[in-house]
């Protein structure tokens, strides 16, 4: 369900909080694809991370309204 | 010769996830931006302000700050002696003038009796003489209705069931005719205004289920929209001294989405949450089921 975290009484909007919890698995993501030479498959290396980033986005969103209603 | 191959693949393939991306967070902004829900939501309620119907120094005061009242229970009452002379007096007044009465019927009948002795227009007098005394009796009957109300009104009642809000009266202050003395939340009338933007009222329909969580409470509180307000004010516009318009000639080119009321009825809230008149609330309305109306739905 839509609505705020409670961060220590401060409400922040779900979509920030679920932003920077996806970047702290998109960082390790993209060392390890830099670790296995996966770019070597990319056509425009930056063009590619923001989609990988949205992609993941929406995962973290897909999980947290299932696993938080 | 090979190369080109390679390269068309790599453009495929990125191009493949980037269209993916790009439908991902069309999902998300449809979502968070665009489905029927708001953080603008407030619980409310409705406030009686109590205001003694007569003046007086206020005698008793039976209920304290934040105290839950019933209907009819006695908030306060204002000395009663004034009221109680006021009757006496207006009592005595109706012996007075029923006296009064009397000797004219008397007088009346005597006149009546005596025939062609007594002139014509005596005998007149004399009636009227008596249609008056009995308006007058009525007139101090109304005197001592009017004490005897002003008597009863001295105590006053809540009028609805509720909590005594922030402040009862003191005793020995004085209470001055319909000036508020106290106001008492309505605990019957506790509902939700969500204020919704107006890009999002195509999504909204009276009945719709509304999922509420009130900030504080880990339960999420149900209802169903129960009205949208019909008018809001226009921000561009007043009216001056003579009635005319007066349209603000600036517009901004950046303008918001305003945002309108609408009223979210509980259905059934449990004994744990507090309702607070003013409590912040998250309300998003379910859009995809049609509201079926509970069996202690509560009629306001």
């Amino acid at each position: 369900m839509i609505g705020d975290i409670d961060v220590g009484s401060v409400y922040l909007p779900t979509l920030l909080m679920l932003m920077l919890l996806t970047y702290l698995f998109y960082l390790p993501l993209q060392v390890l694809l830099t670790r296995i030479h996966f770019y070597r498959l990319v056509w425009h290396r930056a063009l590619f991370n923001v989609a990988l980033y949205a992609l993941l986005l929406g995962l973290v969103d897909a999980l947290y309204r299932h696993w938080m209603p | 010769m090979k190369k080109p191959l390679i390269s068309l693949g790599r453009m495929f393939f990125t191009l493949v996830v980037v269209v993916l991306a790009a439908l991902v967070i069309w999902r998300l902004v449809a979502y968070y931006m665009f489905a029927p829900w708001t953080r603008d939501g407030h619980v409310r309620a409705d406030v009686v302000q109590i205001a003694p119907d007569v003046s007086g120094i206020i005698a008793h005061v039976e209920v304290s700050d934040n105290e839950p009242v019933q209907r009819g229970q006695v908030l306060f009452t204002i000395d009663p002696e004034r009221f109680k002379l006021a009757l006496r007096q207006a009592e005595s007044t109706l012996a007075d003038r029923q006296t009064s009465l009397d000797q004219a019927e008397r007088e009346m009948r005597r006149n009546r009796g005596l025939g062609n002795l007594v002139a014509t227009e005596e005998l007149e007098e004399s009636q009227t003489k008596v249609a008056r005394a009995r308006a007058a009796v009525a007139e101090a009957k109304v005197a001592i209705d009017t004490a005897k109300l002003n008597l009863k009104r001295a105590t006053v009642v809540s009028p609805v069931n509720g909590y005594i809000n922030d402040r009862a009266p003191r005793a020995s202050e004085y209470a001055v005719a319909g000036r508020p003395a106290l106001s008492v939340v309505d605990s019957d009338s506790f509902h939700v205004d969500g204020y919704f933007e107006e890009t999002k009222l195509p999504h909204i329909h009276v009945g719709q289920r509304v999922d509420i969580r009130v900030i504080g409470e880990q339960r999420h509180l149900q209802g169903h929209v129960q009205s949208i307000a019909a008018g809001i004010e226009d921000r561009d516009r007043s009216s001056g001294a003579n009635l005319l318009p007066n349209v603000n000639p600036t517009f901004s080119w950046v303008r918001l989405a305003q945002r309108i009321p609408v009223r979210i009825a509980l259905d059934n809230v449990p004994d744990d949450v507090r309702l607070i008149a003013g409590r912040t609330a998250t309300v998003s309305i379910i859009t995809d089921t049609e509201y079926a109306a509970p069996a202690t739905e509560k009629t306001p």
